[in-house]
């Protein structure tokens, strides 16, 4: 026989003993994992799509990372759908609105499809687990604890979420709210307006404006949208308002360093999306592979993030803030 | 197309006065509606009156003010122009990402926004006056081109006000008698527009244009070029705003300005111009953005949740385009009056 | 044969467009060609679709109205008020329906009898009912829809055939019979060409108009109905943005935007053409943007074929020296 025959008859062999063998054993690694975040574009969820991608290729899955190009629920929708056509093993997403897409996803579900939502949740029912950058109470801790450096003596506080059905931002506003009025340490907040701003930066930036132009008495406005937190920042800049009203909430570094440099703004507050992401994605692979059980108390490794516990209802806790200052805004690069 | 039968001469002098009265009188139109809605707001909530307030809602209006000029334009000329917000965006975008790799240059980036407005306008003009594609159909799909042309180009990154120069974050909060620099800029390029279009035959024939095309052609006038002209204007004046947004809020996205065509669009037909051509403003169309957000402002100061601002810009649109249809109904009756004491 | 050589030749160019973009998809994704697949990825464009037969009417007429997306916002959430108190589906369609042509009728009304322009009466009362809808609705909206409401945007017909595929064929057809084999749609294509001589021919212009304008907000109720079932929410800003979408239908299935020609089967195959191409696009997770410049492209070069044909066809002439026939 000629040189060539042998050679690919013997590597079609080795192809097909493989794929017998893989076929009979279950697997642990070989998954397709796809992501969409609530846009593409937008250096967060980008950050996260790079950390997933890493933790993809350590663990040897395929990861896909697709999305709308600007935060549309019809088009989220129709990602999943299409998602869905291409077979994947699991979805990971940040769910623009917690409802419109429960009946997709529950569709994934019925096919064996494992659902990771993270950054933004899904309905309960509709997704295995949601990773969550900070407990819903921490997160509106860590905005207020910015919010004291912003203004130590309190006052009155405007708070900015991206809609109604974002049930992360709205869940701070609960939390926020509750400190407001039960912890003494946030009792010098008053509440007095409540925004919505769809992630847009010229809806946040209006927004600002017409909030300061309501409240003359505003101290700081508050932004779960890392979208709003700088728009915010600028609207006080641009207004003349530096050193009178305070933006602060959650923002990429690179968005907020100037403000923080120059001294109009004394704080915002983020978490590593990047390692957000790689958490994520490693969680869904193990619970492809069978090793992770959802149950409340379960402790995983995953990877280099570290350690993790689930929490009910499928949560995972990330639960690293980072209180972006002058001094430590420079150690970050996203 | 309907043919009016509008004598070319005789009465001219006559009609170029109450032509100049019907437009005077759309302009105080809006600038009456205005003047009510700040009234009423005032009187509802004092606190919009502050020099603050007002700040802050000219400073709102200002580049939608430019936008809906440049959509004025268009419309004058019996056209009309849906990629206005691609324009800007794309002109932002690649003006942004620029000024991003190269820091050390200064106001000579100016030019760059408003060449690629213009270039991109005229693609418009092109189309719809030499490829005689109907306006809708021909901004439709270059809406979409421009919008993706700028995703593609930008990998969909967006870029974040820290890579700007700091000159052009400051340029639109910087002020002149306390008032912002941006609302100077938008009033000198109405203004000027203005003059224009009033003053300068070409900015008239664009009227003659709008009224009606078939008899401007047979009077000669090069109604291709003109329509061509007036896109490549109004992408001007797009890549201009787009500039100033982009300064204003910092950050430069690919969705910079998506849905601008059709506020501006609304702006324009508050501000008195007529989408059926050949009457209307832009000091009007600025009026009009004037008022988009004033609206927005006021609503926002008496508590009224968001939705009802949309059913009220909703429905000031729809009585800002009856108000138009009365008026012109009211001109042609005093026109034809008047023709017919004329003619001997 | 004979058949296929009497279509028009926009359609025909609409057929094979869509069999290349098939191809093209197979290409691009090993996933779409799948009986399955293809069938689901119609439920995408049922909802855009019957609101571009609606709008197709209406721009026959040589009017437009892009306020059908609102009225669609506003049919649902009517019904979502219907669901939570506990009416059934079958008494709360026709009642939605209704109400919607009514939205419709107001939109004719300004545009017939006050003579408004109807681009800016359309852009006000875009703004004027999604308001609305937002007002009725809340900001939240609304979820809990009871079953039945969410049949028809959820379920499968005929094997792998979406129930709302099936709804959608059924008013294509209807609206196709209406506009070609009737009375009323003769007259439209009549008032779309020449309005003067049709009112001078005696045809009540107003009336028609706002006919057609109701008749298209009532099917923007029951693309309503649809979005429930393929969304599970009701909400003031359902559907925002999809209009330009429906009207790209509209003009690329060849009807003129000036009204007075074109054709509702043009619009049913530019639909699947605008479906196959954004289905197989996203099943090889081609990004939003490229899709809309391939979208853009194609309606620019789809309107721009007869100015190019004529172009070729006055060259043509000039070198086989006949007198000079002039164009219009």
């Amino acid at each position: 026989m000629r040189p060539h025959t042998i050679l690919f008859s013997g590597a079609g062999a080795i192809l097909a003993l493989g794929l017998a063998v893989s076929g009979a054993s279950a697997r642990d690694s070989g998954f397709k994992i796809m992501m969409t975040p609530k846009w593409t574009g937008f250096p967060y969820f980008e950050a996260a799509a790079k950390g997933g991608r890493e933790a993809a290729k350590e663990l040897g899955d395929q990861f896909v990372y697709a999305g709308a190009d600007h935060a549309d629920v019809t088009l989220q929708v129709e990602t999943l759908q299409n998602f869905l056509t291409q077979k994947p093993d699991a979805i990971e997403l940040a769910a623009i609105d917690l409802n419109a897409v429960a009946p997709v996803l529950k569709q994934a579900r019925k096919r064996g499809i494992v659902v990771t939502t993270f950054d933004a949740d899904a309905a309960q029912d509709a997704r295995d687990m949601f990773v969550n950058q900070l407990s819903y109470q921490q997160a509106a801790k860590t905005m207020l604890d910015c919010a004291l450096m912003d203004a130590p003596k309190g006052g009155e506080v405007a708070f900015v979420a991206a809609s109604p059905t974002s049930p992360n931002h709205m869940a701070h506003i609960k939390y926020m709210t509750q400190f407001i009025k039960d912890d003494p340490k946030y009792q010098m907040f008053k509440v007095v307006d409540t925004q919505y701003a769809n992630d847009d930066d010229a809806k946040s930036y209006d927004v600002a404006v017409n909030l300061m132009q309501a409240h003359p008495n505003l101290k700081v406005i508050i932004s779960s949208s890392a979208v709003s937190a700088p728009a915010g920042a600028r609207a006080i800049e641009a207004s003349g308002h530096v050193g009178k009203v305070f933006s602060t909430g959650f923002a990429l570094p690179s968005a907020i360093k100037s403000y923080l440099k120059d001294g109009s703004e004394k704080c915002f507050a983020v978490w590593d999306p990047e390692e957000l992401g790689y958490l994520a994605t490693y969680a869904t692979h193990l619970r492809l592979a069978g090793k992770l059980d959802l149950k409340p108390g379960t402790k995983f490794t995953a990877g280099k993030a570290g350690e993790y516990t689930v929490g009910d209802h499928g949560e995972i806790v990330y639960g690293k803030p980072i209180m972006l200052t002058k001094d430590s805004v420079d150690k970050y690069n996203f | 197309m309907r043919i009016e039968s509008q004598a070319l001469r005789g009465g001219d002098a006559a009609r170029r006065g109450l032509g100049q009265f019907a437009l005077r009188f759309r302009v105080s139109g809006v600038a009456l509606f205005l003047v009510l809605l700040c009234a009423a707001f005032a009187s509802l909530r004092p606190a919009f009156m502050t020099p603050g307030n007002l700040n802050a809602i000219i400073s709102n209006a200002a580049i939608l003010a430019i936008v809906a000029a440049a959509q004025a334009v268009v419309l004058i000329t019996r056209n009309l122009d849906v990629s206005v917000g691609s324009m800007m965006g794309f002109a932002a975008y690649l003006t942004a990402d620029f000024a991003a790799h190269h820091p050390g240059v200064g106001a000579a980036l100016l030019l760059m926004p408003l060449v690629i407005g213009g270039a991109l306008g005229a693609m418009n003009g092109l189309l719809v006056a030499y490829g005689q594609v109907s306006p809708l159909i021909a901004t439709l799909g270059t809406m979409s081109i421009y919008r993706g042309l700028t995703y593609v180009y930008a990998h969909g990154q967006e870029i974040t006000s820290s890579r700007l120069p700091r000159w052009m974050n400051e340029l639109p909060d910087m002020r002149l008698a306390g008032v912002p620099l941006l609302v100077l800029i938008a009033a000198a390029v109405v203004c000027l527009l203005a003059a224009f279009l009033s003053f300068y035959s070409l900015g008239r024939r664009m009227y003659a244009i709008g009224s009606n095309v078939s008899a401007s052609a047979f009077f000669g006038l090069r109604t291709r070029r003109i329509v061509l002209f007036a896109y490549t204007l109004g992408g001007v004046l797009c890549g201009l705003a787009g500039f100033l947004y982009a300064a204003r809020v910092g950050t430069v996205t690919v969705v910079l300005a998506s849905g601008w065509e059709l506020t501006s669009l609304a702006a324009a037909v508050i501000g008195g111009v007529s989408v059926a051509g050949g009457s209307g403003n832009v000091i009007g169309a600025a009026l009009g953005a004037v008022v988009l957000a004033t609206i927005d402002n006021g609503l926002v100061l008496l508590g009224i949740p968001e939705f009802w601002r949309m059913f009220v810009q909703g429905s000031a649109i729809v009585l800002a385009a009856t108000a138009d249809v009365l008026i012109a109904s009211q001109v042609r009756h005093s026109l034809r009056a008047r023709r017919r004491l004329a003619r001997p | 044969m004979t058949m296929i050589r009497r279509l028009p030749q926009w359609d025909m160019t609409l057929i094979a467009l869509t069999i290349a973009a098939g191809a093209w998809s197979a290409y691009l994704s090993p996933y779409y060609l799948n009986i399955d697949q293809i069938a689901d990825s119609t439920r995408q464009f049922v909802y855009p679709g019957i609101l571009a037969l609606g709008l197709a009417v209406v721009v026959i007429l040589g009017e437009i109205d892009i306020s059908l997306a609102s009225t669609l916002a506003f049919g649902a959430v009517l019904f979502s008020k219907f669901s939570a108190v506990g009416v059934s589906v079958w008494v709360a369609t026709p009642l939605v329906v209704a109400a919607c042509a009514a939205l419709g009728a107001l939109n004719g009304v300004l545009v017939a009898r006050l003579g408004l322009p109807s681009l800016a009466v359309t852009l006000g009362t875009m703004g004027a009912f999604r308001g609305l809808a937002f007002i009725i609705g809340s900001e939240t909206g609304y979820t809990n829809f009871d079953d039945r409401y969410l049949f028809i945007g959820s379920e499968q017909a005929f094997g792998p055939v979406p129930a709302s595929f099936v709804l959608f064929l059924a008013i294509a057809i209807g609206i196709g019979v209406l506009t070609h084999w009737t009375v009323f749609g003769r007259r439209c294509y009549a008032i779309g060409l020449n309005k003067e001589a049709s009112w001078a021919a005696g045809i009540d212009v107003a009336r028609l108009k706002t006919l057609a304008y109701a008749l298209a907000g009532a099917l923007a109720g029951v693309a309503a109905l649809v979005w429930i079932g393929q969304y599970g929410s009701a909400r003031g800003d359902n559907a925002d943005g999809a209009i330009l979408f429906v009207v790209t239908a509209v003009v690329l299935g060849g009807v003129d935007i000036n009204g007075g020609r074109g054709g509702i089967p043009g619009v049913v195959l530019a639909l699947f053409l605008l479906g196959t191409m954004r289905n197989g696009m996203g099943l090889a997770n081609v990004p939003g943007p490229t899709q809309t410049i391939v979208l853009g492209a194609l309606l620019i070069v789809g309107v721009l074929r007869p100015v190019i044909f004529r172009a070729f066809a006055r060259a043509r002439r000039l070198m086989v020296s006949e007198p000079a026939i002039p164009s219009n």
